[in-house]
């Protein structure tokens, strides 16, 4: 068995480190240095040392022979790939895989992009409707508004006079307040107070002139506040109920309401 | 000299740092560990391999061979149990050995005969089998043990016999000459360390 003193003073450290062991003495100065940090402190400087020696002594070889080095590993890493490449046939499945499961999600995706495009085409069609609603609303209003405004102006205007006519017996709760402009030519009634009739019958309203009565209009039926024909040189302002649709000539008897013009 | 020394010391200082890197890169096949590593260490390999073949094709021939070896062999390599350097030069100083067998197969079996034959070697600069640095300042025959069993392979049973003298005799030349060594080298390290240090 070997020890520590006789490796020492035999030089089987030296001898180790030049690989003259065989490799039952070999292993038993590896144990050796693995059990002892001394001597292993001892042979690490030793192989530090040699290692000096021998790049003290260097010598440099020529390139010729680290390129032919490279080119044989390169060759031989080219064998190595191939066999690599030959697994990865092995791993077309694997591949494969991906490659299907890359395909599935993205036809969820379109299937799902697809519902989603259908939901908003909807969504796009019921604004569209809406807006044209709106729109049209929009435009009723405008043209209520107009109305209202023509009206607005007619009755404010200073040149208007404003006759009422009162209800006679035949309808004493009757008042029709009219806005006559005789610059402007124009009259608008207020026909709130006039009373409903049923649907044979509509209010048709008449100027006289000179004993002569012309026809101004129907009146509507629907509307409190409307626009009728104004008849130069008239004397007063008559409404008659007439049938429905109104008449070419007054009912005289049905007179309801008149008022003159002065 | 000393100059020439701290620029040696220097250059292994600064190589050293990596190694251990270098060496797991190695073991991963990485090309470019293989070529830093040959930076490092082809010098001081190829210098062994021509000491003791003393022919330069076939030295280059068995460098290349011997660092195939490293690269192929790379996962055999335990830093535990030495340095990355001594690996490589017993990688290099066997396929050395069996090249010189080989060739002279008559005296195969003779023990030390693989070496008798060096007279006939011829192809190669002599400045190659000179030797450099901190050895040369060694006593003749510290320097010549020395120069028998690190660049010439041969072992210590047959070096005693080349030098005639009892081979425990030749067991302390070589002991003496590692301890000269380790002053000198111990000293030119401080010394760099020292100039490190100042900088």
């Amino acid at each position: 068995m070997m020890d520590k003193k006789t490796l020492l003073e035999n030089g089987l450290l030296e001898q180790y480190l030049l690989g003259e062991l065989n490799a039952k003495e070999c292993e038993q100065v590896e144990q050796l240095l693995a059990s002892d940090t001394e001597l292993k402190a001892h042979f690490d400087q030793l192989e530090q040392d040699f290692e000096t020696l021998g790049l003290e002594n260097a010598i440099t070889p020529p390139p010729s022979v680290k390129s032919q080095l490279l080119e044989h590993i390169a060759s031989s890493s080219t064998k190595a790939t191939k066999v690599v490449e030959l697994n990865q046939n092995n791993n077309i499945k694997f591949y494969l895989g991906i490659a299907a499961s890359v395909a599935a999600l993205l036809m969820i995706g379109s299937f799902w992009m697809y519902s989603q495009l259908n939901t908003v085409k909807q969504q796009l069609e019921t604004v569209e409707t809406n807006n044209t609603e709106l729109n049209t609303t929009i435009e009723v209003l405008n043209k209520e508004l107009e109305q209202t405004n023509t009206f607005y102006t007619a009755i404010v205007n200073p040149d208007t006079e404003q006759y009422i006519l009162e209800g006679n017996d035949l309808l004493p709760e009757a008042k029709v307040v009219s806005y006559v402009n005789h610059k402007n030519k124009s009259v608008v009634i207020n026909t709130e107070r006039l009373p409903k009739l049923d649907d044979e019958h509509d209010y048709q309203m008449w100027a006289d002139v000179e004993g002569e009565m012309i026809n101004m209009g129907v009146i509507a039926k629907d509307k409190t506040l409307m626009t009728m024909a104004y008849i130069d040189h008239a004397e007063s302002l008559n409404i008659t109920i007439e049938p429905a649709g109104g008449n070419d000539h007054p009912t005289v008897e049905k007179l309801v309401t008149n008022v003159y013009l002065n | 000299m000393m100059d020439e020394q701290h620029l040696i010391f220097g250059k292994s200082l600064t190589l050293m740092q990596n190694d251990s890197t270098l060496i797991q890169q190695l073991k991963n096949k990485d090309e470019r560990a293989l070529s830093l590593l040959y930076d490092k260490y082809s010098g001081s390999i190829y210098s062994v391999i021509l000491k003791m073949i003393r022919d330069e094709g076939k030295a280059q021939n068995l460098l290349q061979d011997t660092f195939m070896t490293v690269w192929d062999k790379a996962e055999n390599y335990d830093a535990e149990k030495g340095r990355f350097y001594t690996w490589v030069y017993r990688i290099a100083k066997n396929k050395t050995l069996n090249m010189l067998r080989k060739s002279d197969p008559l005296i195969q079996t003779d023990d030390f005969s693989v070496h008798n034959n060096k007279e006939d070697a011829i192809s190669i600069e002599p400045e190659y089998l000179e030797l450099n640095g901190a050895v040369t300042t060694l006593e003749a025959h510290h320097k010549e043990a020395i120069e028998l069993v690190y660049f010439k392979g041969l072992t210590h049973r047959e070096a005693h016999q080349e030098m005639n003298v009892p081979l425990g005799t030749f067991k302390s030349y070589v002991r003496q000459a590692l301890k000269q060594l380790k002053i000198t080298y111990a000293k030119t390290l401080s010394l760099i360390l020292l100039i490190l240090n100042a900088l």
